[in-house]
């Protein structure tokens, strides 16, 4: 049998203490997920008109071509404290929408979240603040159909002075919300804000 | 209530109409009150105008159904209808109300006003303040990358071992 070289063994040794020492370098550091720029800001172009409104139809997916989300959404109740409920952390390919308000497609604002991340990593809506203006957003329906929405802006509030009546509040073409965490992160509090994307129906399927 | 009184008012009007179809014809298109918009949320601005009380002419409207009360129309260059402005409570109920008309002339006309609440949902709470969507775990050290990494350290440390082992056996390091 022919002897492995010194040199080939040495080789192998640099490449390999080099590249777990990178690994082992890189996997420790923070990877905060993608936040919006101020450009993704909104410009007040509320007053255009969409897409004509849907009739009341549950939604049952949602997809986000542009950041590959392709997940099941589930209905969402409030917590007792009156914010939105979030679908369980465990589950990292899962959304919700809020089942009490208007669904997607319909004249009014529909309101959809879902995880950045759990305690094993990023989650479905890690990629959410990497959204721009123009991007697609499609909601399934119950009733066969698939609303398309289109982003008007997306922005990043604080928890504690989040603009409620901005974000869920009544509108008069039907509108859509979708919300994840988002902002500076501190070990001690977890995420500051969420990112909240906001989009108008621009046409369905 | 509102149900029973809408039907008697449906009645009497009905009557009312079989009156004015044996009487001399007054021209269809004027007998209704217009409402705009006819769908609305509460809190709404409602308009509405009619033809029916001729040139110059006005109206006492009654929008007390859906809680408005009483408001004037008054004749306006436009058509020469009657034309006059109510607001919708932002208390009112969804459901169907009469809006009554009565010309100066004692001639009445009717429309109907649908309040709804789709578009706002005010009967429903929505929710408050910020969602509770992740818990930083995106952010900590990344276990896959971690794992190759002490994958990679421990073959460079079996190639050390293996080269050690060959200059200690004299094998020409």
């Amino acid at each position: 049998m022919r002897r492995v070289s010194n040199t080939a063994i040495a080789s192998v040794t640099v490449v390999a203490l080099c590249s777990g020492t990178w690994l082992l370098h890189n996997g420790a550091q923070v990877h905060p997920p993608p936040q919006p720029s101020a450009a993704q800001a909104g410009t007040g172009d509320a007053l255009r008109q969409g897409a004509p409104a849907l009739r009341h139809s549950p939604p049952e997916r949602i997809r986000i071509p542009s950041i590959g989300v392709n997940a099941p959404l589930m209905g969402l109740g409030l917590t007792p404290q009156g914010s939105l409920d979030v679908p369980p952390a465990g589950e990292k390919n899962l959304a919700g929408w809020y089942q009490a308000g208007t669904t997607p497609g319909e004249r009014g604002t529909a309101i959809v979240a879902g995880h950045v991340d759990n305690a094993n990593g990023p989650a479905v809506f890690y990629n959410l603040g990497a959204l721009k203006k123009g991007s697609a957003i499609e909601v399934a329906r119950r009733d066969g159909g698939t609303a398309l929405f289109t982003v008007d802006a997306v922005e990043v509030y604080a928890a504690r002075d989040f603009p409620d009546e901005k974000v869920y509040g009544a509108a008069s073409r039907p509108e859509l919300r979708v919300i994840t965490c988002g902002g500076d992160y501190s070990k001690a509090t977890g995420y500051q804000g969420n990112v909240v994307v906001f989009a108008h129906l621009t046409g369905s399927r | 209530m509102r149900r029973t009184a809408r039907l008697l008012t449906g009645t009497a009007l009905a009557v009312a109409a079989v009156g004015l179809a044996t009487a001399p014809a007054y021209g269809g298109s004027t007998e209704s009150l217009e409402v705009f918009p006819s769908t609305v949320v509460p809190g709404a601005d409602v308009t509405v105008n009619t033809a029916a009380c001729g040139t110059d002419g006005t109206a006492t409207g009654d929008a007390s159904a859906v809680g408005a009360g009483i408001f004037i129309l008054a004749a306006s260059a436009h058509e020469q209808d009657a034309i006059g402005q109510f607001k919708v409570p932002p208390s009112a109920q969804p459901g169907t109300y009469e809006i009554v008309a009565k010309c100066s002339q004692g001639r009445q006309v009717t429309g109907d006003l649908i309040v709804n609440l789709t578009a706002t949902r005010e009967q429903i709470h929505l929710p408050r303040g910020h969602v509770n969507t992740g818990v930083g775990g995106a952010l900590g050290p990344d276990p896959v990358q971690t794992a190759a990494g002490v994958a990679a350290l421990a073959v460079a440390a079996a190639g050390g071992t293996w080269l050690l082992h060959r200059r200690a056996r004299g094998d020409g390091i």
